[in-house]
């Protein structure tokens, strides 16, 4: 009920179209990043700024191979207790491997990325102009084929 | 998440997002996204339903490469049960 009344009194940028890549690739082939904005990051990293109520439009690296304990989630605006137990139902880092094992896609990229996602109006600047065109153009360099974007 | 995933989409990187409100969704308007009805903080599920997470991601793959217009939101309802073969018969669409 809460997020519900959030988004109904919350402004977001509005668009009619939207920007698209056709994918005709076979996907065993493909190449794959997680992208998350469930505020997880490496314990060792810094950890995302819950001081600012704008919130934190940075992003973390969080390397492919790094294990369920090597990661926190910093986010103070949804309930993260289950995802500490278990990040993959935030961030499947474990299971896009699996994935990987079985054959079902070509390979996991060697690094994905995080986000926290309360990013408030006078950050959407840079998370637009700044962060998220970073990890863009980050993918491209890794030649990533698929990204798949988790919420939290 | 939607406005990362229009950047990423952008620079020629096909993208599928989960989503958990359809009311934002539909405004940021994500090239491909799939609505669960899972709840806030459990895009792929819950804690240890590690085939039902993949089984979530399986799901993805293949509205991926099923959505053919820009700006789709997958609806489906994966709360109902939490009988992995609901997941696996929706699986098999692809």
């Amino acid at each position: 009920m809460l997020f519900r009344k959030w988004v109904r009194h919350s402004t977001f940028i509005e668009f009619s179209d939207s920007p698209w890549t056709p994918f005709e690739k076979d996907i065993s082939t493909c190449r794959l990043a997680l992208v998350t904005t469930g505020g997880v990051h490496l314990a060792l990293q810094k950890p995302f700024d819950m001081k600012d109520p704008a919130g934190d439009p940075t992003f973390r690296e969080i390397p492919a191979d790094a294990r369920p304990a090597d990661l926190k989630i910093t986010h103070n605006y949804y309930d993260h207790a289950d995802a500490d137990k278990d990040v993959n139902i935030i961030f499947p880092i474990e299971r896009v491997q699996e994935l990987r094992q079985s054959s079902e896609i070509g390979d996991v990229n060697h690094r994905h990325f995080s986000f926290m996602g309360h990013i408030m109006k006078r950050h959407i600047n840079t998370l637009m102009k700044e962060s998220a065109p970073r990890v863009a153009a980050a993918l491209k360099s890794d030649h990533v084929d698929i990204v798949i974007l988790t919420p939290a | 998440m939607g406005l990362i995933q229009r950047i990423i989409e952008a620079t020629g990187i096909a993208t599928i997002s989960i989503s958990l409100s359809k009311n934002i969704s539909q405004k940021v308007l994500p090239p491909r996204a799939v609505y669960t009805g899972l709840p806030l903080g459990h895009p792929l599920g819950f804690p240890g339903q590690t085939f039902r997470q993949k089984q979530v991601l399986r799901l993805l793959l293949i509205y991926l490469k099923n959505l053919n217009s820009p700006g789709t939101i997958a609806e489906l309802d994966l709360t109902d049960s939490g009988d992995d073969s609901v997941a696996c018969d929706i699986c098999s669409l692809g």
